[in-house]
């Protein structure tokens, strides 16, 4: 597999992750898109970091951190939904409306 | 040629697994094909020259993450809600846009051309020891700053979650 290859394996995997947040209606779909989209991200900095960085450490930091990150977004994610469904027993996407104006 | 194969059955297993989080309608079977995905590009890391990286995605993502949102659906009983009335037109509209967003993102990878190196970074720029060396050294800032956001979402997190008593 080529650069070109991995590129277009992150692209589809990123395109995969806007269906699941476009289109889902479960908040919980929701984050698993934003999850997949993320990776998709941490990919493409492995494939550049392997045929085009000079330096092979720094894209290795960057996933580092892009998974660090996930972990404390994932963290405050799944609170916000159980204390959602502990207030309304309802974690749907389309009735989270209360922030309307 | 055996490597090309394994990969390309690695990203098989990234693709597949993404299908199946995206399309499917139970939510258990989302977070499986999440968990595959995730399985897979932890191997195509591998492929890249990144063992530690690998590993670390295991364990992170596919120990720590998708076992997480297990427990959040579980304890917020998705499984048992009722499935909401499929929307078509919401999702062929998802499908057109990802669809459009894809094609135009491909055209333009496709016309790239990338200044590839010629030759490969020594054997020594890849060791964990080097990965370590920058993240203490010229990284510092940026680790520091990860492992102070990470106390603050664990604290935000049980700020948030936990239950109200005097309240109620």
């Amino acid at each position: 597999m080529t650069l070109h290859g991995f590129i277009l394996l992150g692209l589809a995997l990123f395109s995969l992750g806007l269906v699941a947040v476009l289109s889902r209606r479960n908040l919980i779909a929701v984050l698993i898109g934003v999850e997949l989209m993320m990776n998709a991200a941490s990919l493409n900095f492995m494939a550049f970091n392997r045929y085009v960085v000079k330096d092979p450490a720094i894209g290795q930091v960057f996933v580092l951190i892009i998974i660090g990150l996930a972990a404390a977004e994932v963290a405050i994610f799944l609170s916000i939904i159980l204390r959602l469904y502990r207030l309304r027993r309802d974690i749907d996407v389309e009735h989270l409306t209360g922030l309307k104006g | 040629m055996l490597e090309q194969f394994v990969v390309y059955l690695f990203a098989a297993l990234v693709v597949t697994g993404g299908l199946m989080a995206a399309l499917t309608r139970q939510i258990l079977y989302a977070i499986i094909g999440m968990g595959l995905s995730l399985l897979g590009l932890s191997g195509i890391f591998l492929y890249l020259g990144s063992p530690f990286v690998a590993a670390m995605q295991l364990l992170i993502y596919i120990g720590g993450i998708t076992v997480a949102i297990v427990f959040a659906m579980m304890l917020s009983l998705s499984m048992s809600l009722r499935p909401p009335q499929s929307q078509p037109q919401k999702f062929a509209l998802a499908i057109v846009g990802a669809g459009i967003f894809f094609a135009a993102m491909a055209t333009v990878v496709h016309g790239t051309q990338f200044p590839l190196l010629q030759e490969q970074a020594p054997e020594a720029a890849w060791a964990v020891s080097q990965l370590g060396h920058l993240l203490l050294n010229a990284y510092n800032l940026v680790f520091e700053t990860l492992s102070l956001v990470l106390l603050l979402a664990i604290i935000g997190a049980i700020l948030i979650a936990r239950k109200e008593k005097a309240v109620q």
